[in-house]
This record gives C-alpha cells, structure tokens and sequence, in this order.
C-alpha cells in the first residue's frame, strides 16, 4: 500500500509542476497569496513526513515488507523536501485528488475557458491497477476474522495479519504517536495507516460546512447565454399558428357575463345593495285588523313595593337586630323579602341597590324559564269551608254534664252494665269487684267479690226477667240483683235454674252449665255458671240476643276464635265458628234479622246464622278494630279502632264505609247506638266522651245526618288509659262511663 | 273490542316534551333555543303528571307544549339563526385565511332578523303590548343608565337612553303619571296609559353592579325584543297624539346633558294646526304659557265655584306673575281648610296639572333626572343650575321661582339682603315633598318638608294587601284618642298611667274591673274618662269573648270536614294568622316607638 501511495504521490508532483508553471504564469500576486494562505498547510505536510517514519515502530513485527516500506518511504521523505524547497503551493496541489484545471482563452470564441489537463492513459492511472498488497478484492473482511492471514497478494501469497497489540499498546500508541489522531483503521489492510493531507482537509472542509471540492468556486461570475442586450430571441421557437383563442373573445365568458346583466336588469341583483344593518324604522303595525286568534296570557306583574321598601318608611318597618340576623342567616330563596328595610333621613343619602341587575334578572329568568300555572285564587272565607250543621242546641236532649261519679276502690273499672229498665249500673273492675249502684242518687246497693278480673258485665235486656251475667276467668257467672219483685225473682230463678234441666244434647259439650242446689242459693253467689273450655282466657266481649235468649262471648283465648253463643233456655252453648281468620276482636247480633256480625282486627264479617253463611264482608280500613256497634234500625254500623277511626257503614250501600271520622286524639275505647234517641257515643283513651246525634231517614236517598253536640270531658287517663266503656240508659239521653281513673260517671241531659 | 291503545301515542305523553327533545327537533344549539323561547315567549309548562309526560321517567327535566314547540319550528327568525351559524362559519374561515375581502364582503351580507312579526304575534292589538311594558321599561331604563363595554355595545345604550327618553317625554306630553314611589331600591313609577297601568322601576344615578352570576345574553335577548316593542309602542302613541316619531334630537343639546330637553315635540304636519297649543308644551314652555294656563286655570275655578282645593286660584289674578310671600301665606290657610270629605271627592283629573301655578328651581344635589320628569309631567315649570346640565329655562335668580327644592342641611351663614329677600320669597323644600304631593292628589303643606327638617315618612302609594298593617290608621286613631282626652287629662301623666292599668284589668279579668275602678278614682281620674277607656278596651275585646262562645261548636264541626277541605282551612288559617301577627307585630313596634317618644 505503501508503494500505491507513493506513485500516486509521484504522479501528483508531475502535475504539480506543471501547474505551478502555469501559476507562475499567472503573476505574482497569485502566487503570493497562496503562499501566504499554505504557510501551515506546508507544516502540515512537514509533519506529513515526520509522520511516515514513525510506522517502522508499528510495523516493526512485519517480516517481509518492512524493507521495502521503509525503502519507499525514504523516496517519499525525499520527494517531499524536494517540493517543500521548490514551492509552498506545491503542497497545495498536492492536496488535490482531481486533476488542476487549467483557464485559456478560446481561440475560438475569445472566451476564457477552463482546460483539464489529458488524462494519461497509463498503467498506473487508474486506480483498480493500484497494487494494493492485499489483493482479496472488495470481500467482507470478516470472512478472515479467525484466520491467521487476511488476504492474499498479487502473487498468491498470504498476508499475514499484522500484529495488534492489546489495548495497552493501542493507549500507548496513541501516547507516543503525535499523529495517532489523524490515522483511521484500514480494514484491507487490518492496520491503523494515518491520513493523507487531502483527506484532512476534506474533512476540515465538511466540518466547516464548506464545498469537500477546495477547487469549487461559488461565486463564479455567469455565464449570460440567452439574456442580455444583442441575445434577444426574435424568431419563434415553433413554427405552429396561433390558437384562435388567443384572439377570439370567450362565449362562454359572455354567457356569464349576460347572466349577471340580465339579473340585474330584471333586479335579482342589487349593484349596489345597501348594507345589511340591524336599524329598521318602526310602522303601525296594529293598523291592521288583529288575527281572531286570541293573543297569549300575559305574564304575570311582579308584586307592587309596599310600604317597607320606602326609602323613609315608618320606624315600626325596620327590622331589629334579630330579624336581620335571621334575614341575612337564610338563603336568598328562603327569604320572605329581598330586602331588608332601611330608612335615610334623605334622598341624598340614599345608596344605589346592588341588586338591582341581579333583580332583573331574575325576574327575566322567572319569565322564560319557570313553568306558569294559572291558579284559581279561593278568596272565601276559611269559616264557610266548616259544614254547617244545625246549632247543638236545637238537638236537645242529650247528655252534657256529669251528675254523679262514683268510685270503685283503686283499680280500673274495665266494664259496666245498665239495666233494661235504666235504674241500675254494675260495673267490674280489674280486681274483681262487681258494684251494683242505683244510677239516680249514686248508693253502691252491693258488691260482689270474684276472683281475676272481670272482662265483661251484660244485663239480660229482657224486663220481666233481671240478672246479669259476669266474665271472670274462663267463666260467665250470672247473677240475680237483690231488691227486686218476688215475681221477678222467682221468673228470673225459674230461667236461670229451671226445676226440669233440659235435656242433655246429643254430643258432650265442653262448656259446663252449673247451677248450686236451690238451698244454696243467696244474694252473693252466681245463681247459674257457664264454665267455658279451659285455657279459654277471660269473656272480654257480651253480646245479648235482643230477646234475651242468646248470650254471645268472646274470649281472649281458646278454640273456635274464643267465640260462642249461649241459649239460656236450651242451656247448651255451641261455637258458631269451627276456625275463624283473625283474632275476633267484638260480636254483634243484627236487631231484626238472624244475622251475626264478628269484628276481626281489620275486618268485619256478617254471617247469616239460620243458613249459615257468610253474607258480606265490610272493610273498615282500619288498623285494629276496638269495638263495634249497631243502629237500632240495623241498616247502619259504627266501628271505633284503635287508631283513631271510626267509621259509618250503611249496610244497604257498600262494604266500605260511608263516613270516616277521626276526632279522638287517642284509641277509641268503645261506642254505642242509644236504643232510642238519636244519639251515639264514642270513649276515647285520650279521656274524653264524644256526642254525636246521628239521625237516620227511611228515605234511602237522604244521607244520614251526623252532627258532633258535646265533648264530655271529667275523667283522667291513667297509664294511657282513658274512658274504657260507656252505655246509654235505655229510657233517658243518659251515658254511663267507666274508666281507667277507677271511676264510673253519669252524664245526664 | 275497542281499540287498540298504544302507550305514548295519545295524552300527556303527546302533549308534553321536554327541552332536550325539542332542541333535538329544532336542530338547533341550546343557546339558540333559548334565544327563540325568549323571543317568542314560550315558556315551560307542568305537566300534571310528570311521569306519563316522559314516558314513566321521574327525572327532572323541564317540558314544553309540543304544539309550542311545533310553533316554534315554522319560525322564520329559526330560519335565519342558521344561516347566522352558516355565516359564522364562513367568517371565521374567511378570517383565519386572511381572506379580508370576502370576509368584508360576508360581513355586509350578514343574515339579520327582525321582530315585528313577533311583536305583532304576540300582541295582536296595542292594548296587550301597553299592557305589558312594564317590563320593558324597567329594562330599558336599567341598561341606559349601564356603562358600554365589550359585551354591551355603544349603539345598544344609546338606543336605550333614547327609548327611556322618549317614554318620558310622551309621559309628559300626555300628562299620564299617576303615582310615585322613592324606594330604596330606584323610583317607582306608576302612568296610565289607555287605561292600563304602568308600573316601571328606574335606579337611582350610579353606576350598577353587574354581578358575576348574571348572564348578560339573557339580559341582551330579552332586551332585542323590548327595545323593538318599546319602538313599535312609541310609534303608535307619539302618531295618535299627532306627533312625529322619533322626535328629532338636538345633538348639540344632547351633548351638553340637556337629558330629555335634547328632543323636540313636532306635529304632524296633518295634525299640528288642530293641537298647537298641545304641542307647545314640552320643551319650549315660555313664561307667557305658563301665566296663560294659571289663568285659564282660576277662570275655571271661580265659573266652578269656591272649590277650596285650588290653592292658586285667588291669588293668581291679584299678583299676575309675582307670588308674593303673602300669597304662598295665602295658600297655607286654604289647605288646612278643605276637609276629608272635599278632597275625597276630588276628581282625579285635576291633579294633573298640579304644579302648573308653580316654578320650581332644583337645587344641585338634586337628581335631576327624576325631578324634573316629575315636575313637568304635573304641569309646573323647573329650571336646574348649569351643573345639572344644559337647557335650563331660567336660572337661580329668576324672579318666578316659587320653590327651591333642596336636599342639604341647614347652615347658617351671612347673606345680603338681597339674597334674604329673595330666599324669603321663595320655599325651600326638601325632593320628598314633590313625590308626597304627586301620590296625595294635592299640594301639601311645605312646612314639614322644609330644609333641613326630619321628614314625615314616605309611604307607597300603591298600597298594601288586605288587611295589611297600614300605619297612617295607627297614626290617626292615638291622635284621634289624645285629642278626645286632651280635655280631661291636659298635662297628667299619671292619669295615663292609670287609664293604662283599666286597659289591663278589662283585658285580663272582667271581674278585676271593680278593682281598677277603685285604682282610677284613686288617682283622681275622672269617671267619664275611665268609662271611656272601659268601652275601648271591650270594644278591642268584644269579638274575641263573642267568638270564644261558638268557638266550641265550630270546632266540632270541623271534625265533619273532608281531609282536603281541612288541610284548605289549616293553610288559610295558617296564612292568615301569618298576617294578622305582622300587622300586630307592626303595631307593638308602632306603639314602643310612640311610647319612646313621648317620654
């Protein structure tokens, strides 16, 4: 390789002479200024040829080449001080790869032209004929990578791969030889070889961003060929005729042209149309007869101001200090005015509203956004809404003040019986006390001890008999009155306890009807037991038959829903139900007809007893029925719950109820037609008797009239507990009360 | 069998659809449909039900009628609000191409609308669209008195200056106000026109605060269509009282702050020689006119008789145009002196030309702007200092001027006699005064207005509702109670103090009435006046011991009411109770204060 280098330097010196002659030529200047311009560039060649001698040491391992190199190298050495004496621009020129052009002046055109030099064909011109040691040609060198050799010579010969140190020798290389940097990896010849001096300045030319080609010129004056004064064209390039549409004017242009003059002409287009602005001047637009429809509602004025949003209103307006705490505490959609009323002593000092905007919009927001319902105002007076109902007082007589109270040793008086003949009450306690009391002056007659406490007391409505009968536990005494008719007395013994027992029915009966020897008999003890199934709890609910024949009972507890229906002449009881719904709550039996109402929790039912069958079922709506109660006519039914309710069924219209009232504050307690009079009444746990007159027509289609009279106010409630029973006197508006305050009370008219 | 129903074809489901669904069958943007709505006055309505209204959904939404919606979607303003987006569109490329031409082009050929079928639409005859000003007014006053910025265009408060302007000055012209309020939030204003009342709010001078939380395209919208209706409106009313509309403006008046001085009233050209003396008014009121009038005025009233309401009337032809201080002294004995009675009987027209035999000179703190409306629109003569603005008919020395109206605190200070004398001849009288005479009807007495005095309190003139708590009746019934006891009881405080506790005995306990009987002669009251404090206090007691009696029956018979015929009466009672406890509330403090003050 080193030997190519060398004839390529050869070559180039010849060159190079030649054209330094022709530089010479040029003049001094010329000259002068390359000089000055290569001073260094002829250092750099200096070192150029310091350079080559160091590759002795790097080659020092090669065995054959060596002398020859270093044979060449001396030539080269030579050569280069040879050039240095002669010329600095030699070292110019030898930087160039191409071939130095040359500029003469044409003989022919006068012109100054560039001339290149002959290129010689000669063996050593062209570059594939370089003998480059290794002669494997332009393979991938890894092939050699784990051979000891890395090509073959011209002659066949393997070149041996050069020795590379380890990476200290490298680092010290680079240490020792100054020129390490300027020398790149020859991948030929496996071997750093330094760069040449044109190399280098190419690579200086690309770093400065500079043309690689040190010969190029770009500022070159140009070269006017066809431009310029006397190089005008004046022949045509073509010898075609002109198109005659360079000379003919365009139809299809006047076509459109027309269009627009024609538009114009007829007006569809205004030439100088007047700017779309938003002015427009008003007119009478109402001149004309309005359209039949009729026009929409007008919104809605917002409210006039009152006298509070004066600027000087009266003192009373201004809010104090608490009422603007609150005013400003709320939020703006709770207050009841959006301002809070201010006075100024005068107008001057009166501020702007900051509102007021804020107001407006508001106001335009209610206008498009909120949905406006037309409300019909009721200007009426509040008091016409009350339904108006005859005066009390024209209603007279009923019951509207306590005239006696008579009290039972501290214990709640659960129940209470009248006598069919209205001179008599008993009534029962919770300790089992029966009291009997004469209801005009009030005297306790007599007082019967029972054991338990007594669940219910029902006199037998029949008056040429007397006696009552008493729910204890799991049992109905029936008890004889003292002071009464013999006649009485004897009828009531003959009924009670007839000499000939009926016979025993067919089937053995659990209730047991006992009566004590008739020498046993005395004022204090039951004259006739009816022993009811055990486990049967306490009779909480009689019921008399109106002939008083049939007593009903109803128990807490037991079989057949604790309900059943005695015959006092028969003396035989029978459970009118084998399994009921519900727990039963009341009994009734129908004044007229042979029908039998059973009040469950929520419902009551009515049965017919002869056909045995249910007829109707009424659905009073309420939670929990209390109790339950029939007109004398036995059309119309009141049902008292413990929520409060009670309801007016006719029985002739619907299963539910015609009227529901709701004036207790508390559970109603009980209820009753009175048997003659108009008149019904409902006891209350909040302590209070309520009076109605409840006048039913024959008249089917007239309503019956139910009109409150009087609220009986007199007992206390205890534990929650208030009135617990109340009945009418049979011939007298009269009402007796027992309560919870261990009380009995009559209310007379 | 019947037909076959399908759910959601028929009924509510039908009727009603909501905003989404109807924006999405206008095709148009949210803001367009507002802008439609507000324009065409379509507002949301509630349907009964608002689950069969949308399809079983409780969500909450807003529905309108579908026929309104339907209405809406045969607009031609719908029409031209796409093609507005159509050009926004084209614009915007226009200008981000820096296409200026054709963007200068597009800008001329802007799409716009108008509203006049809209006005007519929604008002098919004046008398609705009179009806419905009041809104328009109020906004249009608001925004002439708005700063322009960015969003609020010069052209858009001028216009609206120029509106408010031209209301007032029809307003003037046809002498139709009725009743003024200063309240502190602005003026109340109250005209009649065709027998509709207008009611309209004016802020007082400063700037507004547009708070964050307004929408001010809401405010713009709506204030497109009032001021389009505002000039329709104007037309007509300025035409049927023959004269030209727009009046024209002196710009150089306009300039100087002469407010609605810078409009000329001209007739019609049909119709100025059949109305002359009508059109005169307005701005060009010479001195002359104004003698004319009084004198036609006492012409009138001495053919009419002695009406002692006319104030003027007998001293106008002594002192042809000089009002002396004799005759202002003159005119104080006549109106103490016509009674309640009289000037109910007033007719209302005659207040129109209240202020017609005065002058009035505003002083400089003086809003301007609201006095002078005032003044001219009930027939009187004003003039303002140069710093008030321009078009002034006279200045401060004018020998006419019969009122000063001030609103400064009195200071003493030295002045010549000249000045003295003229200040004497002249009443100075604070704004209130002028409003206080508008509502009443009649010329009130200027001593209590006085400069510098503690006014009376100014109360509404519209009135409150029923049953409300008026103050005047409690001012009158103590004055009414002294002036009986005043007799008796001259200079006695201890009297009063007795009378107090009979006034408590008989509202506690009848029975204690024997008590207090003997606590009065103690103190030496006299038995007649006991007697008379005795039947005030049962007179105050009396309904509640009657109503106390069948208090009992009423309250059973409402256990017969229905529940929705006793919820009805709990929420009347509640509504009313809520009343009556103001009133009372309203009257406790009234006496506290009275009280306060008389010890």
């Amino acid at each position: 390789m080193a030997n190519g280098l060398g004839r390529k330097s050869v070559k180039r010196k010849q060159v190079d002479e030649e054209h330094e002659t022709f530089e010479q030529d040029l003049g001094p200047n010329g000259t002068l200024e390359m000089l000055s311009d290569e001073e260094n560039e002829g250092d750099v060649s200096s070192d150029d040829g310091q350079l080559d001698e160091f590759p002795e040491i790097v080659n020092e391992s090669d065995s054959d080449e060596s002398d020859e190199e270093e044979e060449e190298d001396g030539e080269e050495e030579d050569g280069g001080d040879e050039e240095y004496e002669s010329d600095g621009a030699e070292s110019d020129d030898s930087l160039h790869v191409f071939p130095k052009s040359k500029t003469v002046i044409s003989d022919i055109t006068k012109q100054p032209k560039v001339v290149y030099p002959e290129i010689e064909p000669e063996y050593d011109s062209d570059s594939s004929t370089e003998d480059a040691p290794n002669r494997v040609g332009n393979v991938p060198m890894h092939w050699y990578d784990d051979l000891p050799h890395i090509g073959y010579s011209i002659d066949g010969q393997k070149i041996l791969r050069p020795a590379r140190g380890d990476e200290l020798d490298k680092f010290l290389a680079t240490v020792d030889d100054s020129s390490a940097w300027t020398s790149a990896f020859d991948k030929n010849a496996q071997a750093d070889k330094p760069l040449t001096a044109e190399e280098l300045d190419i690579i200086r030319r690309l770093y400065a961003g500079e043309n690689p080609d040190a010969d190029y010129d770009p500022y070159e004056p140009t070269t006017e060929w066809f431009t310029g004064k006397g190089k005008e064209e004046v022949m045509p390039l073509s010898g075609a005729l002109q198109p005659k549409r360079r000379w003919v004017p365009s139809k299809w242009e006047k076509q459109k042209v027309m269009k627009i003059v024609r538009a114009i002409r007829q007006g569809r287009i205004l030439p100088s149309k007047p700017k779309s602005t938003s002015k427009f001047e008003p007119y009478a637009i109402w001149s004309e007869r309005p359209s039949d429809y009729p026009p929409p509602l007008p919104a809605p004025k917002p409210r006039l101001p009152t006298n509070a949003e004066s600027y000087n209103p009266p003192e009373e307006y201004l809010p104090t200090e608490e009422e603007r705490k609150t005013w400003e505490a709320q939020d703006p959609e709770d207050r009841e005015r959006d301002f809070l009323p201010e006075k100024y002593s005068s107008l001057r000092l009166v501020p702007a509203y900051d509102q007021f905007v804020k107001e407006r919009f508001n106001r335009q927001l209610d206008l498009y956004l909120a949905p406006r319902v037309q409300r019909v105002k009721l200007n009426i007076d509040p008091e016409s809404l009350i339904p108006k109902l005859p005066s009390p007082s024209s209603l007279k007589p009923f019951p509207n003040y306590k005239s006696l109270q008579l009290h039972h040793p501290d214990s709640r008086v659960r129940c209470i019986s009248v006598s069919p003949d209205g001179s008599w009450v008993v009534s029962g306690d919770e300790d089992g006390n029966v009291s009997l009391w004469e209801i005009i002056v009030g005297r306790e007659i007599k007082r019967w001890k029972f054991k338990g406490k007594i669940g219910a007391l029902a006199w037998c409505p029949r008056t040429d008999i007397s006696y009552f009968a008493v729910g204890i536990e799991d049992t109905i005494q029936f008890i004889i009155p003292p002071h009464i008719d013999n006649s009485v007395l004897s009828l009531t013994q003959n009924v009670l306890a007839p000499s000939t027992l009926p016979p025993a029915p067919a089937s053995p009966s659990p209730v047991k009807w006992t009566t004590p020897p008739s020498n046993a008999w005395s004022l204090d003890t039951p004259i006739l037991t009816i022993d009811l199934p055990a486990s049967s709890g306490t009779p909480t609910h009689f019921c008399w038959h109106r002939k008083g024949d049939y007593l009903s009972s109803v128990c807490t507890g037991g079989v057949h829903g604790g309900v059943w229906i005695h015959q006092m002449t028969r003396r035989h009881s029978q459970a009118p139900f084998k399994k009921i719904k519900g727990s039963v709550q009341t009994v009734l039996f129908h004044p007229l007809k042979p029908h039998f109402f059973v009040a469950t929790q929520q419902y009551v039912r009515i049965y017919n007893l002869s056909e045995q069958k249910l007829i109707k079922t009424l659905i009073p709506g309420i939670k929990w029925i209390s109790s339950m109660d029939i007109h004398p006519s036995g059309d119309h039914l009141i049902v008292g719950g413990y929520d409060r309710k009670l309801c007016w069924f006719d029985l002739e219209l619907s299963e539910k109820p015609y009227k529901v009232l709701r004036y207790h504050s508390r559970a109603i307690r009980s209820l009753q037609f009175h048997p003659t009079y108009p008149l019904f009444a409902s006891s209350s746990d909040d302590g209070s008797i309520q009076i109605f007159h409840s006048r039913v027509y024959n008249d089917l289609l007239t309503d019956p009239l139910i009109v409150p009279l009087k609220i009986l106010r007199g007992h206390h409630v205890v534990d929650g507990l208030g009135v617990l029973q109340i009945r009418w006197c049979n011939k007298h508006p009269w009402l007796v009360s027992a309560s919870a305050d261990s009380s009995v009370a009559v209310w007379c008219s | 069998m019947g037909r076959l129903r399908v759910k959601g074809k028929a009924g509510a489901a039908k009727n009603y659809i909501t905003r989404s669904s109807a924006v999405k069958k206008l095709q148009c943007s949210l803001a367009d449909f507002r802008r439609l709505c507000i324009l065409k006055g379509i507002f949301p309505r509630e349907p009964r039900s608002r689950k069969k209204a949308n399809k079983g959904s409780s969500a909450p939404t807003s529905f309108y009628y579908s026929k309104d919606i339907a209405y809406i979607d045969h607009e031609p303003i719908l029409k031209k609000l796409r093609e507005h987006k159509a050009f926004a569109k084209k614009l915007s490329r226009a200008l981000g191409r820096g296409e200026w031409s054709s963007a200068k082009s597009l800008e001329e050929n802007k799409p716009i609308y108008h509203l006049d079928h809209i006005i007519k639409e929604r008002y098919p005859t004046f008398i609705d669209a009179v009806r419905d000003i009041d809104d328009a007014l109020c906004m249009v006053f608001l925004f002439a008195s708005l700063p322009s910025t960015s969003r609020l265009p010069f052209e858009l408060v001028e216009n609206c200056a120029r509106l408010a302007a031209e209301w007032q000055l029809y307003v003037i012209n046809s002498r139709s106000l009725r009743k003024v309020f200063l309240s502190i939030k602005g003026v109340y204003y109250q005209a009649e026109i065709m027998d509709q009342t207008v009611t309209w709010l004016v802020p007082y001078l400063f700037t507004q605060n547009v708070p964050a939380d307004v929408d001010i395209r809401v405010m713009l919208t709506f204030l497109e269509l009032y001021q389009t209706l505002l000039s329709f409106v104007f037309f007509k009313l300025f035409t049927d009282a023959g004269l030209v509309y727009p009046p024209p403006l002196d710009i150089k008046k306009d300039e100087n702050g002469a407010g609605v001085n810078a409009f000329t009233l001209q007739g019609n050209s049909r119709q100025s020689s059949s109305k002359p003396a009508h059109n005169s008014f307005g701005s060009h009121i010479t001195g002359k006119v104004v003698r004319q009038t009084i004198k036609n005025i006492a012409a009138n009233s001495d053919m009419d008789g002695h009406d002692a309401d006319m104030p003027a009337s007998d001293s106008a032809p002594e002192a042809d145009e000089e009002f002396t201080p004799r005759a202002s002294s003159n005119d104080k004995a006549t109106v103490t002196l016509p009674t309640l009675q009289t000037l109910s009987t007033l007719p209302q027209t005659l207040s129109t030309d209240l202020f017609s035999p005065f002058t009035f000179f505003l002083s400089r703190e003086t809003p301007r702007s609201i006095f002078e409306f005032l003044v001219r629109s009930f027939g009187g003569r004003i003039g303002w200092p140069s710093s008030s603005g321009a078009g002034s008919p006279f200045d401060e020395m004018d020998p006419n001027i019969t009122h000063i109206i001030i609103d400064r605190p009195l200071i003493e200070r030295e002045e010549t006699r000249e000045q003295k004398e003229l200040r004497l001849r002249r009443k100075y009288v604070q704004p209130q005064w002028i409003v206080d005479c508008i509502n009443a009807g009649k010329i009130l007495l200027e001593e209590p207005y006085g400069q510098g005095k503690i006014l009376p309190p100014h109360l509404s003139p519209f009135g409150e509702y029923e049953g409300a708590y008026i103050p005047t009746t409690a001012e009158s019934a103590p004055v009414e109670e002294e002036e009986e006891g005043s007799e008796i009881m001259e200079e006695d405080t201890e009297d009063r103090e007795a009378l107090d506790t009979v006034m408590q005995a008989v509202t506690e306990e009848p029975t204690s009435l024997r008590a207090a009987e003997l606590v009065a002669e103690a103190a030496g009251v006299d038995y007649g006046a006991f007697e008379a404090t005795v039947k005030q206090a049962h007179k105050r007691l009396g309904k509640e011991t009657d109503s106390e009696i069948d208090h009992g029956e009423s309250d059973m018979n409402k256990m017969m009411m229905s529940n929705k015929q006793r919820n009805l009466y709990e929420k009347m009672k509640y509504s009313r109770q809520k009343k009556e406890a103001e009133v009372s509330v309203h009257y406790q403090d009234y006496i506290q204060i009275v009280h306060c003050s008389s010890f």
